[in-house]
């Protein structure tokens, strides 16, 4: 569905011209540089069913945080670009961010490869990349704390799905990844950590992407008999392998993460299958207040609900917590003091809040926040990864519920 | 594995088959009659698929009505292609029809993506379980979606040879300017071959749209294979095409206990290049020199 | 401003190489090759695999030219025997089995995961600026030396042979020339210019996966040299830099053109490219340079 994307260069020249022209006649003030951010996402590519998504969360988030005075009087400026979830393609979209728009934080680089090839030139340039991507070599790369990561790493996804097993009382557990860095990623976390605990996984199945049938996969995984799988996936195979698995004559349990195991799912193969299947996401998410004010929004604008799509949640508390970071350390502050104003405003100690504005009030006052996002809780660890907790949710009338939670 | 184990990866493969099969009859039709291979097939699969969607979101629910709009949709496309393009590149090498049909590809994927998205579309059929007898697993689905495209297959073949303008098509394929010489109209010969390759295309589309998903992709992916099938077949014989189809379709589900499921997808080309070094003129093809 | 142009220069060169190379496939022999990518593939590997060894880039870069030039030679015996059109077939044939090799054989290539930390040239200068101007000038060097090449072997009687081999094979046997040897050694030189191309590529990215060597990478190709003109050298460097900038291009449209979402002018681009094959097939086969068309 075409969506319109209102932030770019002609407005920005209209809202220059007019401000100048509200400068020139106002007393003699000097109005703080505004903030501007790269919006480089996968509207094409194998991530788009989350890219344009992600950038209508952006847009939201800077609307807010604008409508709020912005961060320490910063208006914040959205330019947005497509990765085509290709590195070489990411590399001159970056490359154009940086050095013609002259952005000041890239946010929501989605794939791995796209986020290590960036990587370089936003260190070198002292720009801020956010992005949410699984490879452990990001945290490791990070040497200046100006990356950070909004996803929980393909490590903590699998020791969640080791904690449910253990707590399902699994026996044979197998695992079924797609084919590319995240998927087994999934799956790798998922055995590193059930193995850890002195177990075994008695069968794992690898599947190509883009396959007219996942039959023989299935078949394969099912002669190993399993009681669970563990699916490290997206929402359209994970459609076709339901539906084959069910018609094939499946019983086993289902670990799915949750942005393949969305509503959509529940849509494409019915709540019938879905009986027995587990849907893992950060915490709190869908129950949380700023899950709710950006759902509302996000919905009437993407013509979706947010929880479709978690990496648009991911990307919208990209914006909240960086204007908050900067609202923490003035407006003066340059990239590599804001960063050292992501924690205090984003991890534990200080009152919750969850939205810019309520967030913005408490720190004019003094006070330390914890903003509680949209996407999870934002803890951020040493490497600036999340460290969230995971909700676990079965389907109940059709919908997803949580039952509980893991903490790893 | 036992027996039932495999029995059971060919019978995955004898429905993956006769959808190669389509697209490799598909492709081969073009190849002998228009004298070119046609890079659009896969995407005039994909329009069929949409079209199986468009009508299921209008309200109409049976599979037989969708299938049937599939192939109007692609019989559409196919023909515009034709009259657009093709019938303008008369004459000149089979390079250019086949850059242009690339260029057919591209397009028709774009302005269909641009209206519809990116996402994946999913067909609402009832999902049961399988009958299984004596170990093999028989899906109600499958076997209504192979029958269909058996049907189908059967059907354009035997138009192919029992009918007198399957006959004439198959004289301009063997021998263009005799064709011509005896009587044979081109127009119709060539708006015949289109509308029976969008036919085919278009239940292709359904088929595997049923199967799967319909995505702007879905008919692009089965393309490799198709082409594989045809030049294995060889160029002279449809029913080669059709038969190469299910051959590589079963063969690459029974082997990937020993090659594992991402080599399996390049298995269709090893045969084929290993094919080609052997009998360059496919299995069932007539020797041509070398250009 | 200028490090954005300068990126987009590499981007550009590494491109004209592997356009360069198709050229002397198609353009002057007429051999369909829809395999360019794979060459590329494989020249991006090898190079990035030496290097990551120790191998000093020198030793890299060479590794990858003759890697792809070996990973050649199966498929100009092919073309030896084969019909164009199945040739087409094999080639993609071929580029599809060298990713699903990069895939699979993960203890090499690290499959998916991608390999990363590839060594950068002129590392001693830096990270942008300098090094990046170094690197442009060393492909533009390289890509000027392929043209010089080619320019010597169109020239001589090997090169006209070629072009006979393309308009008449018949006519060459008949005065008893055996195009084979040369059909051969053509196949294997373009190939040998993706390779190289493919080394450029993955000491600029740093990181490369095999989700990024796909088909649509040779049929970009192709529609950069048809443009310009198969078979002509301005034509391939002429159909190039078309080819880049309308696909970096459409990116500063966006910012012209606020009403058009960037989903949009994805379906916008790939539409351009396969209604620039058609229009160009029908009306202007030869290209803007006037190449080889049939």
């Amino acid at each position: 569905m075409p969506r319109q994307l209102t932030l770019g260069r002609r407005p920005f020249l209209i809202t220059a011209g007019a401000s100048a022209l509200a400068l020139s006649l106002a007393p003699r003030t000097r109005a703080a540089a505004p903030y501007r951010i790269g919006a480089l996402n996968p509207v094409t590519g194998a991530g788009s069913p989350y890219g344009s998504g992600m950038q209508t969360a952006i847009l939201l988030a800077a609307d807010e945080v604008n409508q709020a005075g912005g961060a320490a009087g910063r208006t914040l400026e959205v330019i947005a670009e497509d990765t085509q979830t290709s590195p070489e393609s990411a590399v001159l979209a970056a490359k154009k961010l940086i050095e013609v728009n002259r952005v000041d934080a890239i946010l929501g680089t989605w794939s791995s490869g796209v986020s290590l090839a960036v990587m370089p030139l936003t260190d070198a340039a002292d720009v801020i990349l956010m992005n949410t991507s699984g490879a452990p070599s990001i945290s490791t790369e990070d040497q200046r704390d100006l990356v950070w990561r909004f996803q929980a790493t393909n490590d903590r996804f699998g020791a969640a799905f080791a904690e449910i097993a253990k707590r399902e009382g699994v026996e044979r557990p197998a695992t079924m990844a797609f084919n590319n860095a995240s998927g087994r990623g999934n799956a790798d976390g998922f055995k590193k950590a059930w193995e850890a605990m002195g177990n075994e996984v008695v069968a794992a199945v690898v599947y190509e992407p883009d396959q007219p049938s996942y039959r023989s996969e299935v078949q394969q995984i099912l002669a190993a008999d399993p009681d669970l799988i563990v699916m490290g996936s997206y929402l359209p195979d994970t459609t076709i392998i339901l539906r084959e698995w069910y018609q094939m004559g499946g019983t086993n349990g289902w670990i799915i993460p949750g942005w393949a195991a969305n509503p959509q799912l529940v849509e494409n193969v019915g709540a019938e299958l879905l009986d027995g299947v587990f849907s893992v996401d950060m915490v709190p998410n869908i129950e949380g207040e700023a899950f709710a004010r950006l759902n509302e929004s996000y919905q009437a604008k993407a013509g979706q609900p947010a929880g479709d799509n978690v990496y648009a949640t991911m990307a919208y508390d990209m914006v909240i917590s960086l204007a908050l970071a900067i609202q923490h350390a003035g407006t003066d502050a340059g990239n590599l003091e804001i960063v050292q104003s992501i924690r205090p405003v984003a991890n534990p100690e200080g009152t919750a809040v969850t939205g810019f504005a309520e967030g913005k009030k408490l720190l004019e006052q003094g006070e330390e926040i914890n903003y509680e996002g949209a996407s999870s809780r934002l803890d951020f660890d040493e490497y600036g990864d999340v460290t969230p907790d995971f909700g676990v949710s079965t389907l109940e009338d059709g919908k997803w519920v949580r039952q509980f939670v893991v903490e790893i | 594995m036992t027996l039932v184990y495999y029995v059971n990866l060919a019978m995955n493969g004898l429905l993956q088959g006769l959808v190669i099969a389509l697209v490799a009859l598909a492709i081969n039709l073009v190849f002998a009659v228009g004298r070119f291979p046609n890079a659009a097939t896969g995407d005039y699969i994909t329009v069929g698929g949409y079209a199986g969607i468009g009508l299921q979101a209008l309200g109409v629910g049976s599979p037989v009505l969708q299938g049937l709009g599939a192939m109007l949709a692609s019989m559409a496309v196919a023909i515009a292609g034709y009259l657009l393009v093709f019938r303008r590149l008369f004459g000149r090498s089979m390079v250019a029809a086949l850059i242009a049909s690339i260029g057919i590809a591209f397009f028709v994927r774009s302005v269909l993506s641009f209206f519809v998205g990116h996402d994946p579309y999913v067909f609402k059929i009832p999902i049961t379980r399988a009958i299984v007898v004596g170990g093999v697993r028989l899906i109600p689905t499958d076997l209504w979606l192979g029958a269909a495209a058996l049907v189908c297959l059967s059907i354009a073949l035997a138009l192919l040879f029992f009918t007198p303008l399957g006959r004439q098509m198959r004289a301009v394929a063997d021998n263009p300017e005799l064709a011509r010489a005896s009587g044979i109209r081109a127009r119709r010969v060539m708006l015949t071959l289109w509308v029976l390759v969008g036919a085919v295309c278009g239940v292709a589309g359904i088929v595997l749209g049923i199967r799967t998903v319909v995505a702007p992709e879905m008919g692009w992916d089965v393309l490799l294979p198709g082409f594989a099938a045809a030049i294995l077949g060889g160029v002279g014989s449809p029913a080669g095409a059709v038969l190469a189809g299910v051959v590589l379709g079963i063969a690459q589900e029974i082997s990937t206990p020993f090659v594992g499921f991402t080599y399996k997808i390049a298995l269709s080309f090893v045969v084929l290049m290993v094919v080609l070094v052997v009998r360059p003129q496919g299995l069932f093809g007539t020797l041509e020199r070398v250009r | 401003m200028d490090a954005y142009l300068v990126a987009v220069g590499i981007i550009l060169g590494i491109y004209m190489l592997m356009t360069l190379g198709l050229n002397l496939h198609f353009g002057f022999t007429g051999m369909i090759n829809f395999g360019q990518v794979g060459f590329f593939a494989i020249g991006a590997y090898t190079s990035a695999l030496l290097a990551l060894a120790g191998a000093p880039m020198a030793v890299a870069f060479a590794g990858a030219v003759l890697a792809a030039a070996l990973a050649a030679l199966p498929l100009g015996l092919m073309a030896l025997r084969l019909r164009i059109e199945y040739l087409a077939i094999a080639t993609l044939g071929f580029s599809e089995i060298v990713r699903v090799v990069i895939v699979s054989e993960e203890w090499l290539t690290k499959g998916v995961q991608g390999l990363g930390g590839i060594p950068r040239l002129f590392a001693s200068l830096g990270v942008g600026g300098n090094a990046e101007l170094a690197y442009l000038g060393l492909i533009a060097l390289a890509n000027l030396a392929a043209v010089l090449i080619i320019r010597r072997i169109v020239a001589s009687p090997f090169g006209r042979l070629i072009q006979a081999v393309r308009d008449d094979e018949e006519a060459l046997r008949a005065l008893g020339k055996d195009p084979a040897g040369y059909k051969v050694r053509v196949f294997m030189l373009g190939a040998a210019f993706a390779g190289l191309a493919g080394a450029f590529y993955a000491h600029y990215l740093t990181y490369i996966t095999p989700e990024q060597f796909v088909p649509l990478v040779t049929f970009y190709v192709w529609m950069a040299m048809i443009m310009g003109g198969a078979g002509r050298i301005p034509g391939a460097v002429a159909g190039t830099l078309i080819l880049v900038l309308f696909l970096e291009g459409s990116r500063f449209l966006r910012d012209f053109v606020p009403g058009v979402s960037e989903v949009e002018m994805a379906s916008l681009r790939l539409a351009a490219v396969g209604l620039a094959l058609i229009l160009f097939t029908l009306y202007r086969p030869q290209g803007l340079f006037g190449g080889y068309s049939k």
